[in-house]
């Protein structure tokens, strides 16, 4: 189900003396099974943008086309496309609220109208993707989990739903390392195995340089790149105007190659950098 | 979907009006009469002048009148339900009765009742807008303690009191911008709020105001402690940074008011 977005903008408190333009002219295109990493400088309006594909915003003016409905489509069956468009907060504390995980993660399916025994099975299956244990977590309390665990109930919750596009905003924010490579790992398998089409927003150039192939980089409300990431990398000093460093990883790869080991630069994930330091270790090509 | 939108009470629209400009003291004294006046007045008339009079305080404040009335809007179903009760609830033996519809009917006296008395709430509301869109939250406080000062002999903590009071109209925006966020996350999970009869949708508010109020208690919380680590122990002994003064502009506020509660009680009373 491709995402299309044409001319969109958007203003907060539209008509009162608060009116925030947030997002201008906007254009672009998610087509299934990519992975679109979103990234910007706080308030630059990628949630805002986010928001549009799964028709919580309705846009001002222009077009947002999901799957081929039209969002501002009065006729639109906006709760069906809601289930289709997964969008997982960044805070999960707004998103949850039952007494128990297993509950919680049965809330979107309930809301579906499905069977009982179709609801159970969902759970069992969403909480299985997340690598939740369902007889261990089921009916653990949602104020008993861990910031890594609630996280992964959030997007069990939507899974549940069985959605073919999942937006994630910002999930790892506050998370420690640990709990951050468990989400990242979860979001790897969703593409690889059931090739839903992520969407993935985050203030973070490292994970999106793990996770996407495509970056779309937003700067006060307007699409500053919408390019492969290697193209966008290869753009530092653009990218440093708006605000936003280089991932880690690659300017280690820089560094590494100006100091004579054999990376290409345009590696950008840990195992594969990790793999090529251990290479030129081995033939010794590091000049001394 | 913006729930924030048409949110204007303790909502603070920055200005240099002279309105802006009073002594907050001032424009605390002027709203308390003005709203003492509304519970009295009870003619079309009186109501007439003091549309008059406000409009030209919200011309002389600089405030959109569009974003005035905003607030109102939420309040719209309420307002007619009050109106409605007022009008088929009311009986006088010598009351004309305008039309009946089942059980109920509808008198002249209830009509002139529902439309005083939700004439007087749209007023009332409008009264305490203009106040805190013309005063920030500071100065706002700032006046009330000072206004509330010779309670404190009588053993009210009065500075306590302002402050919970002002916390607590700052928290109206915080847990609307929270609503909103809530709202969409039920949304996102197939949700549809405005679907259903009242019953389907009454059951669908209780898994949004959970977390609220889950969410509410944390922010106060984190207040607390925020508030404590600033050496926050109450008002005992606390200074200002800016002190107050009333100045020419006052006099004339103070002026314009009375001359205005002399014709209002010139209509209450003929």
């Amino acid at each position: 189900m491709p995402i299309e977005v044409t001319g969109l903008n958007y203003s907060y408190k539209k008509g009162t003396p608060f009116e925030k333009k947030v997002l201008y002219d906007v254009h672009l295109r998610i087509n299934d099974g990519e992975v679109v990493g979103i990234i910007g400088p706080t308030q630059s309006g990628k949630t805002t943008l986010a928001q549009h594909f799964n028709a919580l915003f309705i846009p001002q003016s222009g077009k947002v086309i999901v799957n081929g409905i039209n969002t501002a489509d009065k006729k639109a069956d906006l709760v069906k496309l809601r289930h289709e468009v997964g969008y997982v907060f960044q805070n999960p504390d707004y998103q949850l609220f039952a007494s128990c995980v297993g509950e919680d993660i049965a809330f979107g399916p309930r809301n579906q109208g499905l069977p009982s025994e179709d609801v159970a099975a969902r759970v069992k299956e969403a909480m299985s993707q997340v690598g939740l244990d369902y007889d261990t977590f089921y009916s653990r309390d949602i104020f008993a989990l861990s910031g890594g665990q609630k996280r992964r109930t959030a997007i069990a919750g939507v899974l549940a739903c069985k959605p073919k596009t999942l937006v994630l905003d910002d999930i790892t924010a506050g998370l420690d390392p640990r709990g951050r490579d468990e989400i990242l790992a979860v979001v790897k398998r969703l593409h690889s195995e059931k090739q839903i089409t992520i969407i993935y927003i985050s203030n973070s150039m490292d994970e999106i340089a793990e996770l996407a192939e495509r970056v779309i980089v937003i700067d006060q409300g307007r699409i500053a790149f919408d390019d492969l990431k290697i193209n966008v990398f290869n753009q530092p000093e653009k990218l440093r105007d708006i605000g936003l460093e280089l991932p880690e990883l690659m300017t280690l790869a820089i560094d590494l190659h100006q100091q004579g080991f054999n990376i290409d630069p345009a590696l950008l994930k840990f195992d594969e950098i990790l793999q090529s330091i251990l290479d030129s270790l081995q033939e010794g090509q590091v000049r001394e | 979907m913006e729930l924030t939108k048409n949110i204007t009470l303790g909502v603070y629209l920055p200005g240099n009006t002279a309105v802006h400009r009073l002594d907050p003291r001032t424009k605390i004294i002027a709203s308390t009469i003005l709203i003492v006046i509304l519970l009295l007045i009870n003619s079309y008339q009186a109501y007439g002048y003091f549309f008059l009079f406000i409009s030209a305080v919200i011309a002389a404040a600089g405030i959109p009148p569009g974003y005035a009335l905003r607030g109102l809007k939420p309040m719209l179903p309420v307002l007619v339900l009050m109106w409605a009760f007022q009008l088929f609830l009311h009986s006088s033996p010598d009351a004309d009765v305008i039309f009946s519809w089942w059980i109920f009917s509808a008198t002249d006296a209830g009509l002139h009742l529902g439309n005083m008395i939700t004439l007087r709430v749209l007023f009332l509301f409008t009264v305490t807008t203009i106040l805190t869109l013309t005063t920030s939250i500071v100065s706002l406080t700032d006046g009330l303690e000072s206004l509330l000062r010779p309670l404190k002999k009588i053993g009210l903590p009065t500075q306590e009191l302002v402050m919970t009071m002002v916390i607590a109209l700052r928290f109206v925006l915080i847990l609307a911008e929270e609503l909103d966020k809530i709202v969409k996350a039920q949304m996102a999970r197939g949700v549809a709020f405005d679907r259903g009869n009242f019953i389907q949708k009454t059951r669908k508010i209780f898994p949004v105001f959970l977390p609220l109020f889950i969410n509410a208690f944390r922010r106060a919380e984190d207040l607390i402690v925020a508030m404590e680590s600033r050496s926050y122990t109450g008002g005992k002994g606390r200074t200002k940074m800016k002190t107050l003064h009333m100045g020419r502009v006052d006099i004339a506020c103070i002026l314009i008011i009375l001359l205005f509660t002399g014709l209002m009680v010139l209509t209450i009373f003929t």
